[in-house]
């Protein structure tokens, strides 16, 4: 139970196996007081001079000690409701006034966009075919060739048969 | 004295025990699953997953005295074909048969080296999952899980008779499939077609031109170039000089590897006159990553994670010879 407890906080388990653990944990009264151990342990080893313990414990106690107020808020809500609903349907005009200019002034506004996308998430880019030899050069030495034996060289196949004129 | 034989006999059975889970399980069937994959003959047909795409294919795999030979057909889109024969490969392009790859010197199997399988056992661990069924065999599922972030999680399908290859994955960020191949149908021995094997042979295929090189292109070099952080297990399996299409000088060609996945540094004089060739892109579970380091045009593919070769990129530099 440890030993999966301490996986789990290296976020090493797979879904569904956090998922038992985590009922586990709630069932069992004593294992929210390892994970804080552990959580501890971690801290201490990451950086020593800030070391929180019963940090939980001690913002339960803080919020308890909280004075509660009791004054009446009912009308500024809902005013504060109203304005939010009317601030919400004007950027809703304002969007559909600019997408309705944008489909009346340019047709090309929206593939551009749309271009301009892949940009700011460079690692779903797609290899360019241009680079096609260096994964064929790679290819030949790694070492999936020698697990998946000839399956790998279909890894080849569509590397060469992206640039096929 | 009775008594002290059985005592003997249950010590031996412990230390033996003890010594058995010693050595992870896993590594001998990846042993296995290298020596099976050169020795059966099989014929099936499978499917490889990678990036929301999918291509089958079918492939039929001999061995015979003159060696190991191997055909695989594309099944869906425009025909491709690849026939190789030990560590000669020939693939139709543009209906014509040429030669894409030829390793003369590679030994047709086991390819796996122990040294190779200690750095693995060093920086994966090996988790036998249990059984499931693939293709209509019973596959035994073997998890690798890094010990690190710096690369991927994989996990094997071996059928736990012949033990060959069943299924394949490479799992990248939260278990998220990066490339997969799966046998969806598989004969293993009995009668297979073995009638282009003697087409392969008499074609003369042997004596085709290359399509990009022969082996006189490729020669061992030590470049003075190094990377200083890869990561722990990596080791340096090859350094050449090669050279590529459309390249006017040799690239030199850096190959590391932790026996399960491999990183490849390439370097060459940057001729080319854009600027924007920096950065990271992706297909499977390959990522590929350009930098231009003073006048030279530095690439890093490998499969392992982005942030690996983006890593191992900004290491390398120039040590002198």
């Amino acid at each position: 139970m440890k030993q999966e407890i301490s996986v789990l906080m290296d976020g090493e388990l797979f879904e569904d196996e956090a998922e038992s653990l985590l009922d586990n944990i709630k069932r069992d009264a004593g294992i929210p007081n390892d994970w804080e151990i552990y959580h501890l342990i971690g801290d201490v080893l990451r950086q020593p001079e800030h070391i929180h313990r019963d940090l939980s414990t001690k913002i339960r106690e803080r919020m308890h000690d909280e004075p509660t107020v009791l004054a009446p808020r009912g009308r500024a809500v809902k005013q504060r409701m109203r304005t939010i609903a009317l601030s919400a349907a004007a950027s809703l005009v304002a969007v559909g006034v600019v997408a309705w200019m944008s489909l009346q002034i340019s047709p090309e506004v929206a593939p551009q966009m749309a271009m301009q996308q892949p940009a700011l998430r460079p690692a779903s880019m797609q290899i360019k075919a241009g680079s096609n030899d260096y994964l064929i050069a790679h290819q030949e030495f790694s070492p999936g060739a020698d697990l998946n034996g000839g399956a790998s060289y279909i890894r080849t196949v569509s590397y060469s048969s992206y640039e096929a004129p | 004295m009775r008594l002290l034989v059985v005592f003997c006999g249950l010590l031996l059975a412990v230390v033996t025990n003890v010594y058995a889970e010693e050595r992870p399980v896993g590594l001998d069937w990846l042993e296995v699953v290298a020596f099976a994959g050169h020795q059966t003959d099989y014929s099936g047909v499978f499917v490889y997953q990678y990036d929301n795409r999918d291509e089958t294919s079918s492939i039929i795999h001999v061995t015979g005295s003159n060696g190991e030979y191997e055909k695989l057909e594309s099944l869906d889109g425009p025909k491709r074909e690849i026939i190789r024969h030990d560590g000669e490969v020939w693939s139709y392009v543009n209906h014509k048969m040429v030669q894409v790859e030829s390793q003369q010197g590679r030994s047709s199997f086991p390819s796996l080296l122990p040294e190779q399988l200690s750095a693995l056992s060093a920086n994966y661990q090996a988790k036998l999952l249990g059984m499931e069924r693939v293709a209509g065999y019973n596959a035994q599922v073997i998890l690798f899980q890094p010990k690190d972030n710096l690369r991927y999680t994989h996990k094997i399908w071996v059928h736990t008779d012949s033990g060959l290859l069943l299924k394949a994955a490479v799992l990248g960020d939260k278990n998220k499939v990066a490339e997969q191949y799966a046998f969806t149908q598989l004969q293993i021995g009995g009668k297979i077609d073995r009638s282009w094997v003697k087409e392969c042979d008499s074609a003369g295929l042997h004596g085709k031109p290359g399509l990009q090189q022969s082996a006189k292109d490729i020669s061992p070099t030590n470049s003075g170039w190094v990377a200083d952080t890869l990561p722990s297990g990596f080791k340096k399996t090859m350094e050449i000089q090669r050279k590529m299409r459309g390249k006017h000088a040799p690239v030199t060609q850096i190959v590391y590897s932790d026996g399960l996945s491999a990183i490849s540094i390439f370097i060459e004089p940057n001729d080319q006159d854009e600027d924007d060739v920096d950065g990271l892109s992706s297909r499977g579970a390959v990522n590929l990553y350009h930098r231009i380091m003073d006048q030279n045009l530095i690439t890093v593919v490998g499969e392992v994670p982005p942030r690996t070769v983006m890593q191992v990129l900004s290491s390398v530099r120039y040590n002198g010879k």
